[in-house]
């Protein structure tokens, strides 16, 4: 099957998942008992200002009727208006995206050249003491909660040290003394590109702790990966044949090693993608990000419904994405790989 | 000599600007805030939220209620002066002349008309304006209102909700589209203009430059930035941390390590915020005043500020808060006598209690979730078993409204008043009887008590004293029949950094923070 034929049946299949999706969480947002036209006009309105949100927006028809006019409305790419909010969900799910994207990126990216490198060492290392320090370090970084993990280095790099900000992407004045141009929204680039070196470093201080925190589980996952791949491959014919050759260990390692290995730990790092995700509900909501973790939290504390289907759809949309990414890369990374 | 690498120059440029930042943030005029206040609308008329804290330094109504206390029980705003009529059935305000809104244009009789009557078609605190018949403009700089029956004008028309006035353009455009302010757009006259606004992170406010009140008398800031931060903990890490320089919802933990802190002025206030039970009336054992007494006598109200409040709070005298008309020494409390409470319960035909009833609170509400349990030990002495079920806020209200013979028997609710007349607002809204539940989610029904409140409601405008007798034996009954539980007022502090002068907190606006008086020390 070639790349585009296996992309293309993929998507196809991805639109029924999704299907699936957006019908369960609709039927489990409207079975909660929850009045979203009080939401929608606050906690003393009127009857008849209820009866006229009510018409406006369907909540008062049968569910069956209300899930086809949603069905309609997504078809449009319509998801309706944030109940809380007011403003359309695309909108708000739009002007967060930026923040949670950049967040996750600098999470991913942490933990893959954190991850990867550790795996290796580890498995270089094998049967000594540096392996055992790894080996305990990537437990904890399982193991702990990231919550009480961000709680932690908030309370020694903030409150103790001092040494970086405790919250949001950038400090509150600097759009009066550094502002940013912003062209993609990750905070980041733009400032890299545009030569904003103040805004710069401010992101960059910003964004280390909530990175860290979301990073901590991915980090201790692939190198586990990482090196339970790597001591696999490493006792297969080849990699024996190549240091019989006398090839350095590193790069025996690093090239012949590491490039057979990394198949697994692709897979894993799809799977992390997801989980960087709902990672970052609790993430933003400790570090006070301005991004779609933080508002999804908001959502479902406020029964939003309109706003948990778009970020659940948003998310199964994600992953579906992230896992079809990943099996493309594996593919051309690993010419065995067959597409299926 | 050797020219420094490329990595060294890089290194020296990101240093230089570092500096260059730094030293120009210190010298800016901004001040940076967090505040728990998310964004629900934009709209001044149907805002009715957390919104209010940014709405009082947009937006300003006819008159500012004074808080408790101050010499004049109001200050003018728009209005410079304003007067009623004999039969108290008319107030006519005189305005401001000269005042711009942001949108430049010019404030005047024909805006506050325009802006009351869609306060009052589809304002989120629309009720506020029931008793008013028609508003008229006089002429450029005199309105009239006229009302249905004597109502205390004054104390409306300076309401927290649905009283700001709005730049008439900004109505025709409103007209035109219905979330037309939706976008982040404000047309107010107040002192600060709203220049960003990111959803559920920042907003920021600008100086108005033609604000009728000038800048010239001290150093304003120029500049607010306010953070929303919902954690009260992470407030305070960024407070510390030199991030911002008002946090206004500490964790209640933290008073006395702020307190010791030299950097701060601690400022302890009360707040119009009360805390009480509804005791569902429709229901067996609840249909019966001895149990409902006996309740209220079983409650452990120094445990429950103790546990619930951190100690900042007092006792709640009935449904009106501290600092609030009509509150008063005279309105009688409750205290904790088990000793009557099983008397009671003995003489309903429930000796020894053996019932459980069925508590719900806000599951949202840290202060409920902590004394509730509390709660339960206390009716726990008198045999009384209380399940508690935590339910979302629109959940519990959705509940409670539906169905009332199988709603909760007892419901915490967190409750403040809209305007500065917790009679007209606090007693009538939540004991006042109706034939669907609205907020009177015990359900009780008392005609003596409706006809005590209605009459003082009509009094307060001509005679406050009156209404104030009659408001008091409204609540004698309140008192006798129990249909509720009442906590405590709940009190609250707030860190102010020495080198910030000028913050007053106003119990009538309870959500607000007004940038406007602060300023730099020294």
């Amino acid at each position: 099957m070639g790349l585009l034929q296996f992309i293309t049946r993929r998507l196809m299949l991805s639109l029924l998942v999704l299907f699936g999706v957006a019908t369960i969480v609709f039927m489990l947002t409207r079975i909660i008992p929850s009045n979203p036209a009080s939401l929608y006009l606050g906690p003393r309105a009127r009857p008849a200002e209820i009866a006229e949100i009510n018409a406006k927006f369907g909540f008062d028809k049968p569910l069956i009727e209300q899930y086809g006019q949603f069905l309609k409305g997504l078809a449009r790419g319509d998801l309706g208006n944030s109940l809380a909010t007011k403003r359309p969900v695309t909108k708000e799910l739009g002007s967060r995206l930026a923040a949670t994207l950049e967040l996750m990126s600098v999470a991913m990216l942490l933990a893959v050249i954190v991850g990867i490198p550790l795996g290796v060492l580890s498995t270089r290392m094998r049967g000594r003491l540096g392996e055992a320090i790894v080996r305990v370090a990537t437990v904890v970084g399982v193991s702990l909660p990231p919550f009480w993990l961000g709680l932690l280095l908030q309370l020694v790099f903030v409150h103790a040290l001092g040494w970086l900000p405790a919250a949001g992407r950038v400090d509150g004045s600097l759009r009066f003394t550094a502002p940013i141009t912003s062209i993609t929204g990750l905070n980041l680039f733009d400032t890299l590109v545009t030569g904003n070196f103040v805004a710069f470093y401010d992101a960059f201080r910003h964004i280390v702790l909530p990175a860290l925190t979301l990073a901590a589980y991915p980090i201790g996952l692939i190198t586990r990966m990482t090196r339970a791949a790597m001591i696999e491959v490493v006792s297969q014919d080849y990699i024996r044949t190549a240091r019989a050759y006398g090839v350095a260990e590193r790069r025996v390692l690093n090239h012949f090693a590491l490039r057979n290995a990394v198949g697994p730990t692709l897979t894993v790092i799809g799977l992390t993608l997801a989980f960087m995700l709902t990672g970052t509900f609790y993430v933003e909501v400790i570090f006070a990000w301005p991004g779609l973790g933080s508002f999804t939290v908001r959502s479902f504390l406020n029964v939003d419904y309109p706003s948990i289907l778009g970020m659940t759809l948003f998310g199964a949309a994600g992953y579906v994405l992230a896992n079809l990414v990943v099996d493309a890369c594996q593919a051309l990374i690993d010419p065995r790989m067959r597409l299926a | 000599m050797r020219k420094p690498s490329t990595l060294v120059r890089l290194a020296l440029l990101v240093f230089t600007a570092v500096v260059v930042g730094v030293v120009s943030a210190q010298s800016s005029t901004v001040l940076r805030v967090a505040s728990t206040a998310a964004v629900t609308t934009w709209d001044p008329s149907l805002s009715f939220s957390t919104e209010a804290f940014y709405m009082a330094n947009l937006y300003e109504p006819l008159i500012w209620a004074n808080a408790a206390g101050s010499d004049e029980q109001f200050t003018p705003a728009l209005a410079t002066s304003w007067e009623l009529s004999d039969d108290g059935l008319s107030w006519t305000f005189h305005l401001r002349d000269g005042v711009k809104f942001h949108d430049g244009e010019t404030m005047d009789a024909d805006a506050v008309v325009r802006s009351i009557e869609r306060h009052k078609a589809i304002g989120g605190a629309a009720f506020i304006w029931e008793p008013v018949d028609k508003i008229v403009a006089v002429d450029d700089l005199t309105v009239r209102f006229d009302l249905k029956y004597p109502t205390p004008l004054d104390l409306v028309v300076a309401s927290s909700n649905g009283a700001w006035i709005v730049s008439p353009a900004a109505l025709d455009a409103a007209e035109e589209d219905a979330s037309y302010f939706e976008a982040g757009i404000a047309a107010g006259t107040g002192p600060y203009m709203l220049a960003e606004y990111q959803p559920d992170a920042e907003v920021v406010l600008r100086a108005f430059p033609d604000y009728w009140g000038g800048w010239g008398d001290v150093e304003h800031f120029e500049n607010v930035v306010i953070r929303i931060v919902s954690d009260a903990v992470l407030q305070e890490q960024m407070l510390l941390a030199g991030e911002v320089d008002l946090a206004l919802s500490l964790p209640v933990t933290s008073y006395q390590s702020i307190l010791d802190n030299p950097a701060y002025n601690v400022q302890t206030v009360v707040t119009p915020y009360s805390y009480l039970g509804f005791l569902n009336t429709l229901r067996a054992p609840l249909d019966d005043v001895r149990v409902r007494q006996a309740i209220a006598y079983a409650v452990p109200y120094l445990d429950l500020i103790a546990v619930g409040a951190e100690g900042f709070a007092s006792q709640a005298r009935g449904p009106v808060p501290q600092g609030i008309f009509p509150w008063s020494e005279e309105i009688p409390q409750y205290h904790q006598d088990l000793e009557k409470a099983r008397a009671l319960l003995a003489e309903a035909g429930h000796e020894g209690g053996g019932f459980t009833l069925h508590l719900t609170y806000s599951a949202e509400n840290a202060i409920e979730r902590a004394f509730a349990p509390v709660l339960a030990d206390g009716l726990a002495e008198i045999g009384i078993k209380i399940e508690i079920e935590p339910l979302l806020w629109n959940q519990q209200w959705a509940v409670a409204k539906d169905d009332p013979e199988n709603a909760q028997d007892i419901f915490l609710v967190l409750y403040w008043p809209t305007i500065s007349d917790a009679g007209s607002d606090n007693l009538w809204t939540m004991f006042h009887s109706s034939d669907a539940p609205y907020f009177n989610l015990s359900y009780w029904k008392n005609d003596k008590f409706d006809d005590l409140v209605d009459e003082a409601i009509k009094l307060t405008g001509t005679d406050r004293d009156a209404a104030q007798a009659l408001y008091l034996d409204a609540m004698d009954i309140v008192y006798d029949e129990a249909p509720g539980l009442f906590f405590f007022d709940y009190g609250g502090w707030f860190a102010i950094p020495t080198y910030l002068a000028g913050y007053e907190y106003n119990v009538n606006y309870p959500f607000a923070t007004f940038f406007y008086p602060l300023h730099l020390a020294n």
